[in-house]
């Protein structure tokens, strides 16, 4: 079962670094592992406990959250407000019997299209190993 | 449903078509709700498919598009446009970026394939919630207030006054020149006399449409880019108060300098001839440098770096200023001893250094020393110190002049809570990228320049009034209209609480309180689209546009599939 | 005024932020850019002091802005070849150097790189890595469209005339190799000179070893060694591929002999000592400095916080590398006159910035001064700064002298701003 395990992963991406950096790493020809959505939002302050803690209800097997390095911010200040809210989330989490690690909160810059593949393979890899997520069913859509 | 949607893949040569079965996404995502039509096309971005595109708009009377191809950084601009040609908005479009993140990233065909699949059904999804979003177009006042009538204010109203463009100089004091017109002279490089800095305060005089208010302050200021209000008290005329509109704002309040009194070993205001660099340079341009017995000296201490440490950090012209006294008083007095006891020479400028090696070669003491202590000895002052190696040592001296730290001026922080400035933990205003965008502030349309922003030498501070002119020159053009973000917050009345924690996170300060309604109002005219409100909303009140939570819900649905 | 048009020459920091700001206000910007890509020296800095933003992350935006901008035409691999008229009326001739990949057909997909044939020295990368003959700069280069060097490529140098491996590769017929050099004529109101800056090349100055010791690298290839989307990829690591032990960062390199100090080598230097200590926390790490020049507000808390890090600064007098069976040693009378010496695996070298390769030709195509440190001079005496002696004709950034990047934009913008001022 483990072993067809394909996970579905949300990633929400920050339009300034993050994405850009995922760009790169795609115009350099680095291999991802398939298993993660990408969602571009402006900033990673945009996003919120629910759309991450929906994500999960709706049966995500893991939620990456990237944004500028901090101090890079596009926005001045807004990775520092995720960053906080990351805290709390991870909390929340374990409250709904999901392992903390299923969320990830990451910096990723633009010139770092090495580490946008490893940081996406990584956390592919631990997810793949967490298994399916308590709520990993397919929603009616 | 009434949408028309229409799904166009790009096949970008072989980068895509090698890469996805393109077939079978058409296949599967044909039959996609609201989808008119799903074709594939060679290269989407070069001419012929522009033109293709803006076609198949017409032709098949598309309310919305989705193009599945490279990534939005690339080429959203230019699908944009080819909506705005077609007559579609262009928000009614959905760039999918399947070249990135799915060609270019994924190598096994048909993992590649299913995740274009579902990125594009996002695309769908979403796009059909997307709002046509108008740009908006405001009025703007070409005119600008300056605040400080110091080098930096006097350059700034100079560069910028004009037929069209008023400009309205702000100074507390009863003259402009500011800290420039005590100086006794500048350096060499500088032009060395005051006649540079006569001339332009003569200029800035004669010009008719520069409103010069002396002994005023500003007291209130209301606004955004294009549109302030601001408040002008005259303490001159009885306390009058004068309102005016202007589109932008410079504060080029300069600096004033650390009191020596706050590190006692230096011994001033306590002992005899000890001055601060001021006071020198005010007594070298009176002509007279007198010790208080009316003699003037034979030996002087120069004693950089006063307060650095209190205030970590280097204020930059000290070193050059000292040796620029430590010349003058060898003009003047010729025979007289000088020394200069420093910690580390600055001496940036690509002209400082030979400046220096000039000094040095008539005969200028140079002495890196710390530990420095002034004594009262015999009349004289005695300057003990510690060299390298901590040997320690002394000299007896006539007069000793300090270089204190330059730091903010004293109505620095009222000024920063009229116009909601922040300041940066030296107290001087903060820019808004230390970087990128030095004269810039959080707030549109309010520039710094000049020491207000922290030390700097009078180049610099004229360089930053004219870069503040340039971006007021460029951004607000009399007669055309400013066309603020499009993607902006919005706060629905009915969800908003009060609670005001929007207010904390808009490092813009484009979020506002409603005192009567009990609700946040965002400006539409100063918000940037970041989102930090919308993440922060505990009630969900405030939406972002084209980023809404039923948008990015669907976009996490199809990611789920 | 008669042409309200800008003559913009380099796209670095200063080039690109002028630029912008004329283009903005309306004004016809002719950005001409020598190299076949924009955005300067700053690009090839991974992090800048001192608050270590990545300076691509920081740029890009910009370099978009440049690229879409309609008010703003760009001419890449091109040169002034001859300046005529005066302000509001000048005449500028600009030699453009074909590029034989279409800006319009390319899409930047690289498939050209792998069949060329040809493997060279990559300039952009300081020599640290190979290019091929068809190349861009580095990964992430805009606008992201290769250039085929003429010299080199053997099709286009005659060697082997019937090569065509890129042509073959490329899908969208974007390589024209009968493309022919242009010789364009602009008119223009105003003309911006801003380009840049370079540093001394270290093996003028044999005593500092660089080209001779095996790892002595200049501040310039030390940054691509950290940049992400360097040779290396970030690694902080010797030629041989071994993670340096010891290090020693020498400023001051040439500033005697220039005659002045470049003002931003030590806090440079200092990000060197934070770079290193963050990829390896063991190493040992000694500056060897002069006179510590680190004006604006926050840069001495940053250096501060390095000292506090454990980072030896040691003031020198004298200062001279060897190496001695496969040791390298920076051998240093100190502050009080004594005699030392520090082994190190890795030595960085800080140069003197320099006024740009073509300062001398570009200052007598234009026919303007040069100050006796051989930057080109301001109106500095009337207190007018970014105004060169010719009306019309504006200097920005390094051309004019060493400094820092806000330095660079505000000057920038300053030249703008007096630009826009004398075209209304």
């Amino acid at each position: 079962m483990k072993q067809d395990f394909k996970p579905n992963i949300v990633g929400f991406l920050c339009n300034w670094c993050s994405y850009a950096g995922a760009d790169l790493a795609g115009s350099s020809k680095l291999e991802i592992k398939p298993y993660l959505s990408v969602i571009r939002v402006m900033c990673s302050s945009r996003v919120n406990s629910n759309l991450v803690l929906n994500a999960f209800l709706w049966g995500a097997d893991g939620v990456l959250i990237a944004g500028c390095h901090p101090g890079d911010c596009h926005y001045e200040k807004g990775n520092y407000y995720v960053r906080r809210r990351f805290a709390l989330l991870k909390k929340i989490l374990e409250t709904l019997d999901l392992e903390p690690d299923r969320l990830q909160l990451s910096w990723i810059s633009a010139s770092e299209g090495k580490r946008y593949a490893e940081v996406v393979n990584k956390f592919a890899e631990d997810i793949t190993r967490l298994g399916p997520s308590a709520f990993h069913t397919n929603p009616n859509i | 449903m009434n949408e028309k949607i229409g799904v166009y893949v790009c096949e970008c040569g072989p980068n895509i078509s090698e890469r996805i079965d393109i077939d079978r996404v058409l296949e599967e995502i044909s039959s996609a709700e609201g989808v008119k039509v799903a074709k594939k096309f060679g290269l989407l971005c070069s001419n012929d498919g522009k033109n293709y595109l803006a076609d198949e708009i017409k032709k098949e009377e598309l309310t919305h598009l989705v193009v599945a191809a490279c990534s939005p950084r690339e080429h959203e601009q230019t699908f944009m446009n080819v909506c705005l040609e077609a007559g579609l908005n262009p928000y009614l479009f959905q760039l999918v970026n399947i070249r990135e993140q799915c060609a270019w990233m994924i190598s096994d065909k048909e993992e590649a394939t299913r995740m274009a699949i579902k990125y594009i059904y996002a695309g769908i999804s979403r796009v059909t919630l997307h709002k046509p979003l108008l740009k908006k177009e405001l009025d703007s006042i070409p005119d600008v207030l300056i605040i400080g009538g110091g080098i930096s204010g006097i350059e700034a109203a100079l560069c910028l006054a004009g037929k069209d463009r008023k400009v309205y100089l702000v100074e507390k004091t009863e003259s402009l020149g500011g800290m420039v017109k005590k100086f006794f002279e500048l350096l060499p490089y500088q032009g060395s006399n005051l006649a540079v800095i006569e001339e332009k305060i003569e200029q800035v005089q004669n010009n008719e449409n520069v409103e010069i208010l002396t002994s005023s302050e500003v007291e209130d200021v209301r606004g955004f880019l294009g549109n302030f209000e601001a408040v002008i008290k005259s303490k001159s005329n009885g306390s009058e108060t004068k309102e005016i509109k202007i589109g932008a704002i410079i504060v080029a309040t300069g600096f004033k300098l650390f009191d020596p009194k706050n590190i006692p070993q230096y011994g001033y205001g306590k002992i005899e001839n000890v001055l601060d660099a001021l006071e020198f340079e005010q007594m070298s341009a009176s002509g007279k440098i007198l010790l208080k017995n009316g003699n003037p000296p034979k030996s002087v201490a120069l004693i950089h770096c006063v307060g650095r440490n209190e205030k970590g950090y280097c204020s930059k012209v000290c070193c050059l200023y000292s040796i620029k006294f430590a010349r003058h008083l060898q003009d003047k007095l010729p025979g007289i001893d000088v020394s200069e006891f420093y910690s580390d020479l600055c001496l940036p400028d690509k002209a400082d250094q030979d400046y220096f090696e000039e000094a040095k070669k008539k005969g200028i003491h140079f002495i890196r020393a710390d530990n420095l202590e002034l004594k009262e000895k015999d009349g004289k002052i005695n300057v003990e110190y510690k060299v390298a190696g901590g040997k320690k040592d002394s000299i007896a001296v006539d007069m000793a002049i300090l270089a204190p730290a330059m730091v903010p001026s004293e109505d620095t922080s009222k000024l920063a809570e009229i116009l909601n400035l922040p300041l940066d933990e030296t107290g001087f205003f903060k820019e808004v990228h230390e970087m990128l965008d030095p004269i810039s502030t959080p707030i549109e349309g309010v520039y710094v320049s000049g020491c207000a922003l922290g030390p700097k030498n009078i180049p610099e501070s004229i360089i930053q009034s004219q870069a503040a002119s340039g971006k007021i020159l460029s951004s607000l053009i009399p007669g055309k209209k400013i066309e603020p973000e499009v993607k902006v917050s919005e706060i629905r009345e009915e969800f908003c609480t009060g609670c005001q924690t929007c207010l904390s996170v808009c490092f813009y300060g484009a979020i506002s309180f409603d005192e009567y309604k009990g609700i946040s109002v965002v400006n539409e005219a100063i918000c940037r689209g970041c989102g930090s409100c919308v993440g922060i909303c505990p009630s969900g009140a405030i939406r972002s546009k084209h980023f809404t939570y039923p948008q990015l819900y669907l976009e996490v649905l199809q990611a789920l599939r | 005024m008669k042409n309200p048009n800008v003559l913009v020459i380099g796209s670095g920091v200063a080039g690109m932020e002028a630029s912008l700001i004329l283009g903005e206000a309306g004004q016809k910007v002719y950005l001409i850019e020598k190299e076949s890509l924009i955005g300067g020296q700053t690009i090839k800095f991974e992090e800048v002091y001192p608050n270590m933003e990545c300076a691509t992350c920081m740029v890009a935006p910009k370099q978009q802005e440049i690229l879409q901008n309609e008010n703003i035409e760009l001419f890449l691999l091109s040169e002034v070849e001859q300046v005529k008229g005066s302000v509001g009326e000048f005449k500028v001739k600009i030699k453009k150097k074909a590029r034989y990949v279409s800006l319009v057909n390319c899409i930047g997909c690289g498939a050209c790189y792998e069949p060329c044939p040809v493997s060279l020295e990559n300039e952009f990368e300081e020599g640290l890595s190979k290019k091929k003959a068809i190349a861009v700069a580095c990964p992430g280069a805009l606008p992201n469209v290769p250039a085929i060097d003429p010299e080199n490529c053997l099709r286009l140098n005659g060697k082997k005339k019937e090569c065509q491996a890129c042509k073959e590769a490329c899908m969208f017929d974007a390589i024209n190799f009968s493309e022919k050099d242009e010789i364009l004529d602009l008119e223009v109101g105003a003309i911006l000179i801003a380009t840049g800056f370079g540093l001394l090349d270290a093996k003028n100055l044999p005593q500092y070893g660089y080209r001779k010791a095996k790892n002595v690298y200049t501040a310039m290839e030390f940054e691509r060694l950290y940049a992400a989307n360097g040779p290396t990829e970030g690694k902080l690591v010797l030629r041989d591929g071994e993670t340096p032990k010891s290090i020693a960062i020498i400023h001051c390199v040439g500033r005697s002999e220039q005659g002045y100090c470049s003002g931003v080598c030590c806090m440079y230097s200092t990000k060197f000592s934070h770079f290193l200590k963050h990829k390896i926390p063991e190493a040992k790490i000694c500056e060897f400095h002069t006179d510590l020049c680190i004006p604006g507000k926050s840069h001495q808390k940053f250096y501060q916080k390095i000292l506090n890090q454990g980072v030896d600064f040691i003031r020198f007098d004298d200062i001279k590398v060897e190496e001695k069976n496969g040791k390298m040693q920076v051998i240093y009378k100190n502050g009080n006159g004594e005699k030392d010496k520090f082994i190190a695996d890795m030595i960085i070298l800080s140069p003197a910035m320099i006024p740009g390769g073509d300062t001398e030709s570009l200052a007598k195509t234009i026919g303007i001064s040069l100050d006796k440190k051989g930057f080109f001079s301001t109106q500095s005496e009337k207190l007018s700064p970014v105004a060169t002696a010719v009306d019309g004709i504006f200097v920005a950034g390094c051309a004019e002298g060493p400094k820092d990047i806000p330095g660079s934009i505000a000057q920038a913008e300053a030249a703008a701003g007096k630009i826009l001022s004398i075209l209304r």
